[in-house]
């Protein structure tokens, strides 16, 4: 696979194998060899024959680099798995933007119970010296790609118990955080707001 | 029983070693002893009059000296006593009544954690709310509280 290799003359349009009116319509990148297409405009039907194309390439290097990554990106930021663990009262928040009302799984948000499965750890409660072991072994249990949300005022600095003598005054003392959401609790909506901002950093950092 | 009674079976079982039976609102009593009877009077009261079940355990640091009580309950007679007693500030430290009320453990762990009162002959004295490692007692009020800007507080890997 290397990219000396005499690249075959390869058609401007990608095959049309289940959707034969797409082919005028797809915004097709003409790079010699490669037709890189901006996955993100694709429909559903029409996103297969592009992935094809671009993986039979033989220039795998470049479709890794335009065609893989920008997928996975995609894929890694509308499902979102973040771990089920309740530390304090904002997990009664946290539980509630699960049920029916809310119902965070419109963003592909789906809560598991191992840390091994899971790629966003989201901190809804108080943080105490106690536990912040645990907490610290949780996220290294994750696999990379990984991020985290301080939720509530309490794992954003300490909140009500800033100064206490038990309470770690905010969890980024402890592990990286990306997104921190106001409130003592905040409400289902900010929860939310904050995954959709979440989902907006990964994007733009194209992790 | 009434008060009077508690403290005239106490004397004169223990002498001068009782230092006072006081009245107290809601109570049968509050029984001030010497720390160093301590193991023979839990046993008086849990064996000849019928203090069954020891609710809690508790501290309080007077600055001076520390003070450490128990609220004992009877079920026959339906009252609770408190017992009392006063510790030194340096180093305080008192007979573990774990061997005559199993539920003393997890009370005696949390007086040690928060008060730093050591309770000898206890199985397992480790601190219970604080993790291991912990450089105070945080009770105490010679405790600092602490900004978070100049956090000196850290939890050393177990
Ligand atoms: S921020 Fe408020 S609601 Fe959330 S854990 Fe802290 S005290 Fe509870």
């Amino acid at each position: 696979m290397s990219a000396q290799t005499p690249v075959p003359a390869k058609p401007a349009t990608l095959p049309t194998l289940e959707s034969p009116q797409s082919d005028q319509s797809l915004p097709v990148v003409n790079q010699p060899g490669v037709p890189f297409v901006e996955i993100e405009a694709l429909r559903a039907r029409e996103f297969i024959p592009a992935a094809k194309e671009a993986l039979s390439s033989l220039l795998k290097e470049q479709a890794e680099g335009k065609l893989i990554r920008p997928v996975f990106n995609w894929a890694g930021r509308n499902s979102l798995f973040p771990l089920h663990w309740g530390l304090a009262c904002c997990a009664i928040e946290f539980a509630a933007a699960f049920g029916a009302r809310w119902d965070a799984e419109r963003f592909g948000v789906v809560p598991r119970s191992s840390p091994r499965q899971c790629d966003l750890l989201i901190v809804n409660g108080t943080v105490t010296w106690k536990v912040a072991h645990k907490l610290i072994t949780l996220y290294e249990q994750m696999p990379e790609p990984k991020w985290a949300i301080a939720m509530g005022n309490c794992a954003t600095g300490g909140g009500p118990f800033r100064t206490a003598y038990s309470v770690v005054p905010g969890v980024d003392k402890l592990i990286p955080v990306d997104v921190y959401i106001a409130g003592c609790p905040p409400r289902p909506e900010s929860m939310l707001d904050g995954i959709i901002r979440l989902e907006r950093l990964i994007k733009e950092r194209g992790e | 029983m009434q008060t009077n009674e508690l403290a005239a079976s106490l004397t004169s079982r223990f002498d001068s070693r009782i230092l006072g039976v006081d009245g107290f609102p809601g109570l049968l009593g509050r029984v001030r002893f010497e720390p160093a009877i301590a193991l023979d009077l839990f046993r008086t009261f849990r064996d000849d009059l019928g203090f069954s079940h020891l609710t809690m355990v508790g501290g309080i640091d007077w600055v001076d000296h520390r003070e450490v009580f128990y609220a004992l309950w009877s079920d026959a007679d339906r009252v609770y006593v408190m017992l009392s007693a006063n510790l030194p500030a340096e180093a305080p430290s008192i007979a573990s009544a774990v061997p005559i009320w199993p539920s003393a453990n997890a009370h005696e762990r949390e007086t040690w954690d928060l008060v730093g009162i050591r309770f000898e002959g206890h199985p397992d004295l480790r601190r219970i709310f604080m993790p291991e490692g912990y450089a105070y007692h945080p009770l105490l009020r010679s405790f600092k509280i602490f900004e978070p800007e100049d956090l000196e507080v850290k939890v050393r890997s177990e």
